[in-house]
């Protein structure tokens, strides 16, 4: 059926024309096709809220397009090296002390400054037990904060862990006390009562509860998000005037919707990667007023491969998996070379990232050297076409989420790639909500299964590599170690990793661990996705990110009173 | 017939408490509850995160305390809290129930003024070229796939000529415009949504009517009434049309009980904001609170409807009685 969809829209838009002028800083609207949901930043868990949440909040530090940390809210970003933060010893415990300064022209929608109250009220409400935070430990980390008695900018963080990422608290937003504090004491006892009660479930057009560029004017959930500028923004004025963003659910008609003016842009929420192809050759061909964007991201698709599994046991065939598949074909044919090839789970915009054959282990692709191993391995070739041991044939379950396009392409030509080998693939997809809820997270996926992780950089890949992270009923089926890799050596480097400041150092450490991954290939890398964005010509300082910390972190440079250039 | 309506509608209570359980109870049985959602998307959350957040949603206990707590929730008047969206699910649903009732009904009537007429001048002329030609866009209308057809509509009627928007439910800042600039806006946007599920509608009643309006037109009833000499008006609109009403009566009422469920494929396809991808994003969600008052709604329409329609019957044919 979906197929029948994106011919019809092919088909069609093939033959239609531009209906629009270029967009002017009095309006910019922006289509996603993902849903969002109240805008408390302590509680949102989307990405599309995420995303859209930068346009009005902000916090103490940010991550730059270049994967740089740069104070957001803060003067500038505390370190052992300035003196601004330091490794204390509490009943023979370390800990470390740092001191953040507001910036002194920060302030809510409403006028009202922000201070460390705000932040130290954030934390009281994060780690109330009525309070449905996802994950507590952003909140947990920071053990007290503590204003300074002649300066309410002036905050000394206490975090209870001596980690080197202590100033990596992106997540970590201020909530209104002036406001929300009310609600909090009213409600916070109730189970979600403070949740259910908040301004910004109950009247989130507020201009208080924002401190970033922008203030919510309208939310209409499941259409649309109306942002005007905030005039109390510390930083410099923003010169769009108005921003909406649009709820198009249906990926195949945001291409219609361009075109007929709805929306002006499509974010990177938008499109899904085979349509942006589509697209970004209609643009060049009909000369289209858009530009199509394709920009590497940390996104790591790959398979995780199930170790508990009998066949894969064995590292040869592991390996031949990898040398077995020409992944390079396989971007070229599928994606027209827009994505690159993964070496391993950390990519290229990470600065941690190698594919120094030295530090890791490379598998080009090589026909002759997949057969080799799985011949050592015991495999023989049959008449039939297909490698058996012991009468049982090398047959293997890959799995994915069903009504994906790109993955199920991928799969195709994976089980053609792997067929010449002697390997019978058989395919079972199930729905994402199956897929990710049940099946991976309890290790059902029988052999292969094929997903992608996001990450940031410099991100400790503790919860996806580490022993701890294998998830079991005892664990309550948390972590998302997947493939049961269990490597006593990485633990430790995993371990070490977190405690170590020196930078040099941890990058070291980082690729003795990708030399274990690499090596024992618990997971056959893909390719690193890119993001995708429509953006009309005339949009200016619009960088998308790749990571988390999303582009619209520096909404306030957008301008489109940019020249079209042709 | 007080005492049939009373007996129908305790009835209709009863069914709607079992079934609730049932789809309670059968939400409760799909892998993967809201936690585990949030576990696979994000890879932060420990084990200490799991159990405090399935006792703080209530997920630790068996589903039918889950349902008691539920009804209890409902009786006091508090439909509950979207975990999807965290917002109340009044808040959530209220304006999406008004925006597919709007779409569904405008629809609806829209089919029924045109289908009617069709399927009437069809059966009074059986086999004849305008009866072929009706016949020809009857069954292309309930061939046609919606998601085709509207995405067809967007293409012409949005992009080649700029008549309509491509999507959604009304112009941004639309209601300050003014009480009659505001419904002459919404009702831009439901052009193109009503004009893609009326054809299928249009097809499939007119198909109904024409072949009642057949049946009719073949009883010796309506033979007399010729004979009698009566016009051609009062044998077509007293005697047959009246007749041919109760299997449209059936058709009709299963229609509207749908009223409020949404089409999924139309909202999707045009940006629409209703109910029916809420009901289908709350299942796959696990939103429970959000899932459950969609269903009630909607099994509660279907009851209520076919009781309407079996009311109906004995308007349109005296002879139907409820002792």
């Amino acid at each position: 059926m979906k197929a029948i969809f994106a011919l019809t829209m092919l088909a069609a838009l093939g033959c239609a024309t531009p209906a629009q002028s270029a967009p002017s800083n009095t309006e910019l609207k922006i289509g996603i096709s993902q849903e969002f949901e109240n805008f408390n930043p302590l509680i949102k868990t989307m990405s599309a809220t995420s995303y859209m949440f930068s346009l009005v909040g902000r916090t103490l530090v940010s991550l730059d397009a270049n994967g740089k940390w740069y104070p957001q809210l803060a003067k500038s970003i505390p370190s052992l090296a300035n003196g601004s933060a330091k490794i204390i010893d509490v009943d023979g415990k370390k800990k470390i002390v740092a001191t953040w300064e507001i910036i002194d022209a920060a302030k809510w929608g409403d006028g009202n400054p922000v201070i460390c109250e705000d932040f130290a009220f954030a934390l009281k409400v994060a780690r109330a037990p009525t309070v449905s935070v996802g994950e507590k430990e952003t909140y947990t980390l920071v053990e007290k904060i503590e204003a300074d008695p002649k300066n309410p900018k002036k905050c000394t963080f206490t975090y209870e862990k001596a980690r080197w990422d202590f100033y990596q608290l992106g997540q970590f937003t201020p909530l209104p006390k002036h406001i929300e504090e009310a609600v909090f004491n009213k409600y916070g006892k109730e189970k979600e009562g403070y949740e259910k009660n908040s301004n910004y479930s109950r009247n989130p057009s507020l201009k208080g509860l924002y401190n970033g560029p922008y203030v919510i004017s309208e939310v209409k959930l499941g259409d649309h998000v109306t942002f005007t500028p905030n005039t109390y923004f510390y930083g410099p004025p923003t010169k769009i005037q108005k921003i909406i963003f649009k709820l198009i659910p249906n990926t195949g008609t945001l291409e219609a919707n361009l075109r007929s003016g709805t929306i002006d842009m499509i974010s990177p929420l938008g499109l899904s990667f085979d349509e942006a192809v589509a697209f970004d050759k209609k643009v060049k061909a009909e000369k289209l007023p858009y530009e199509v964007t394709f920009t590497p991201s940390v996104t790591y698709e790959h398979i995780d491969l199930n170790l508990d599994n009998p066949i894969l046991k064995d590292v040869r065939v592991r390996k031949a998996l990898v040398y077995g598949l020409n992944r390079q074909e396989l971007v070229k044919a599928l994606f027209d070379g827009k994505q690159e090839v993964a070496v391993h789970n950390i990519s290229p915009k990470d600065s941690w990232f190698t594919k120094d054959p030295k530090e890791i282990v490379l598998y080009p692709y090589s026909k002759r050297e997949a057969g080799k191993l799985l011949d050592e391995a015991g495999w023989k070739m049959g008449t039939d076409g297909y490698r058996t041991k012991k009468g049982k044939r090398l047959s293997l379950v890959f799995m994915t989420t069903a009504g994906n396009k790109v993955r199920e392409l991928v799969q195709v030509y994976m089980q053609n790639q792997y067929k010449q080998l002697g390997i019978e693939i058989i395919t079972k997809n199930e729905p994402a909500r199956v897929f990710f809820g049940e099946t991976t997270r309890k290790r059902k996926f029988g052999a292969m299964a094929m997903f992608a992780w996001v990450s940031n950089p410099e991100n400790s890949p503790k919860s996806v590599l580490h022993t701890a992270s294998i998830p079991t009923e005892k664990n309550g089926w948390s972590g998302q170690n997947f493939m049961d890799w269990s490597n006593k050596k990485a633990d430790l480097l995993m371990d070490n990793l977190e405690l170590e400041f020196n930078p040099v150092k941890r990058t070291q450490l980082v690729h003795q661990i990708l030399k274990l991954y690499t090596d024992e290939v618990p997971a056959l890398p893909l390719y690193y996705r890119s993001d995708t964005t429509v953006i009309p010509k005339n949009l200016k300082n619009y960088k998308v990110t790749g990571h988390q910390f999303s582009e619209t972190n520096e909404v306030e440079k957008w301008d489109l009173n940019g020249t079209i250039l042709n | 017939m007080t005492t049939y309506i009373l007996r129908r509608l305790i009835q209709t209570c009863i069914v709607i408490v079992i079934l609730s359980y049932v789809c309670f109870y059968l939400m409760t049985l799909m892998p993967g509850d809201p936690v585990d959602l949030m576990v696979s998307s994000n890879p932060k959350i420990t084990a200490e995160d799991v159990v405090r957040l399935r006792k703080l949603y209530g997920l630790d206990q068996p589903s039918y305390v889950r349902y008691g707590h539920w009804v209890s929730d409902l009786a006091k008047g508090e439909l509950g809290y979207s975990r999807t969206y965290r917002v109340p699910v009044a808040v959530l649903l209220g304006p999406r129930l008004t925006n597919t009732f709007i779409l569904s009904m405008t629809a609806l009537v829209f089919s029924l003024l045109i289908a009617i007429p069709v399927g009437i001048v069809s059966a009074l002329r059986p086999g004849s070229a305008i009866d072929y030609f009706f016949n020809f866009f009857a069954f292309a209308g309930i061939s046609i796939p919606s998601f085709w057809l509207g995405i067809v509509c967007i293409i012409i009627f949005a992009v080649w000529i700029p008549l309509f928007p491509a999507g959604g439910t009304q112009t941004i800042g639309g209601p300050e415009l003014g009480f009659w600039a505001d419904i002459a806006d919404r009702s831009k946007y439901l052009v193109l949504p009503v004009l893609s599920l009326s054809l299928q509608q249009i097809g499939r009643f007119s198909r109904f009517t024409r072949s009642s309006m057949l049946e009719a037109l073949r009883n010796d009833f309506i033979r007399t009434a010729k004979a009698k000499g009566l016009s051609r008006q009062v044998i077509i609109w007293k005697h047959a049309f009246r007749n041919a009403l109760i299997p449209l009566i059936t058709i009709l009422a299963l229609s509207i009980s749908s009223i409020f469920s949404g089409a999924i494929i139309t909202e999707t396809v045009f940006a629409y904001q209703g109910v029916g991808k809420l009901t289908y994003d709350s299942i796959i969600g696990n939103d429970f609170n959000v899932a459950m008052v969609s269903f009630i709604i909607s099994v509660a329409m279907v009851l209520l409807m076919n009781l309407l329609a079996d009311l109906l019957y004995g308007v349109a044919d005296p002879r139907i009685n409820f002792t």
